[in-house]
């Protein structure tokens, strides 16, 4: 008689074959001394494998693992709104835009911040005052009232008190040189030959 | 009823009594929803069969334990995204056997390092599992469990695996497919030559227990 290929027999002793190849085996193994040999040293074998025992868990496993977890859920919920990308950046957005209301407001409340410095104002002076001593003298009046729409300038009284610093004479200074420039600009623009009408 | 959010709490305890009896899944997917309690009774249902498992693929005891932990920490963190698709043993045991082929490697390279180039997965325990004499000096001892254990670490990774699952923790060779991500009949195969190098190599063991 013909024995049956290990492989059958090995899988009909571990139970890795269906119901048919089974059968088959089993009835082979009736007629074979040889192979129902090969079939007991491999369930003497899984009997031999059972006493490699399992081994328990320390006493501290459970408490290891439900640390773990706990510190796994405290990693992930980090405080509500603030622990989401999305409110972070909300956040972040809002504190730009106060930042740049607030900004505009200074602006809009102290005027003199947003102006140009001294030294800017100084150059259209230097470069576009072809006027002579007499005309800027008579600029110089308080109120000018010209004609055809242009604002009388008045004068600023006070920017060049006793007691100021330097740095804020510096200012006057420019701030008066600059209402100088644009009154000249002003007169430019005004007909030859027409009077000025002044108080 | 909403469930209870404390692991220690008492009334927690009562629903892990009570849900004892539920399927896996039913609990997985109460994880998936929030329920700690739930996930409670699975690790109290699979701490055993997973420090075991690892106990077996790794040797080392701490070593287990942190893998047994890692997986639950894996099965918690990945609950939102789990799909009852297969059995949840099934995904269990992938991340378990994950795990543990990735730190027999890591030992593996460590001890290559410093005893030499070990290409054959395995192949510096079988050093120490030459079936003949080493086997009968260590019946002199009688340590049978020790020369057991030997014999099965001695195996290729695959089939090693492929042996502990289904001699160990009663897996089916189907699932040990799903698991180890290769055919049924690839299954049958590591198997079958796991357990007849088995056999060979604790012949006398088996001779002996005849007796």
């Amino acid at each position: 008689m013909k024995c049956l290929e290990t492989e059958r027999l090995i899988s009909y002793a571990y139970h890795l074959t269906d119901e048919l190849a089974a059968s088959q085996v089993r009835a082979h193994l009736g007629e074979c001394s040889r192979c129902r040999e090969i079939v007991e040293q491999h369930g003497r074998l899984g009997a031999l494998l059972d006493e490699w025992k399992a081994t328990e868990p320390t006493p501290w496993f459970d408490a290891r693992v439900r640390q773990a977890v706990g510190a796994s859920q405290a990693r992930r919920k980090p405080g509500g709104f603030w622990g989401r990308e999305w409110a972070r950046g909300l956040a972040l957005a809002s504190l730009g835009v106060l930042i740049i209301a607030g900004m505009h407001w200074f602006t809009q409340v102290h005027p003199w911040a947003s102006k140009p410095s001294g030294i800017a104002t100084r150059q259209p002076q230097q470069v576009r005052d072809p006027r002579t001593t007499a005309q800027t003298a008579e600029l110089r009046s308080p109120i000018v009232v010209p004609r055809a729409g242009l604002k009388p300038v008045p004068a600023v009284p006070g920017f060049k008190s006793a007691d100021a610093s330097s740095n804020e004479d510096n200012d006057a200074q420019a701030l008066e040189d600059y209402d100088l420039a644009a009154n000249f600009d002003l007169l430019s623009e005004l007909p030859k030959g027409e009077p000025r009408v002044a108080n | 009823m909403r469930p209870p959010q404390l692991l220690n709490d008492r009334s927690v305890l009562y629903n892990v009594a009570t849900m004892a009896i539920e399927s896996d899944l039913d609990l997985m997917l109460r994880v998936r929803d929030g329920d700690v309690a739930s996930f409670e009774v699975l690790l109290r249902r699979y701490r055993l069969p997973l420090v075991s498992y690892f106990r077996r693929m790794v040797r080392d005891q701490g070593l287990a334990e942190d893998l047994a932990q890692e997986v639950f920490l894996r099965v918690y963190k990945s609950r939102e995204r789990y799909q009852p698709e297969a059995r949840f043993t099934t995904w269990l045991y992938r991340i378990a056997t994950n795990l543990a082929l990735n730190a027999i490697r890591d030992r593996r390279d460590e001890v290559s390092g410093t005893v030499g180039d070990d290409s054959d997965g395995g192949s510096i325990l079988e050093l120490f599992v030459d079936p003949q004499p080493t086997v009968e000096q260590r019946l002199m001892q009688g340590d049978r469990e020790r020369v057991i254990r030997h014999a099965v670490e001695a195996l290729p990774e695959n089939q090693r695996a492929a042996v502990i699952l289904h001699k160990y923790q009663e897996v089916d060779y189907r699932q040990i497919a799903g698991i180890l991500s290769v055919s049924e009949s690839a299954v049958k195969s590591l198997l079958f030559r796991a357990y007849e190098t088995l056999r060979v190599r604790l012949e006398p063991l088996l001779r002996e227990g005849q007796i």
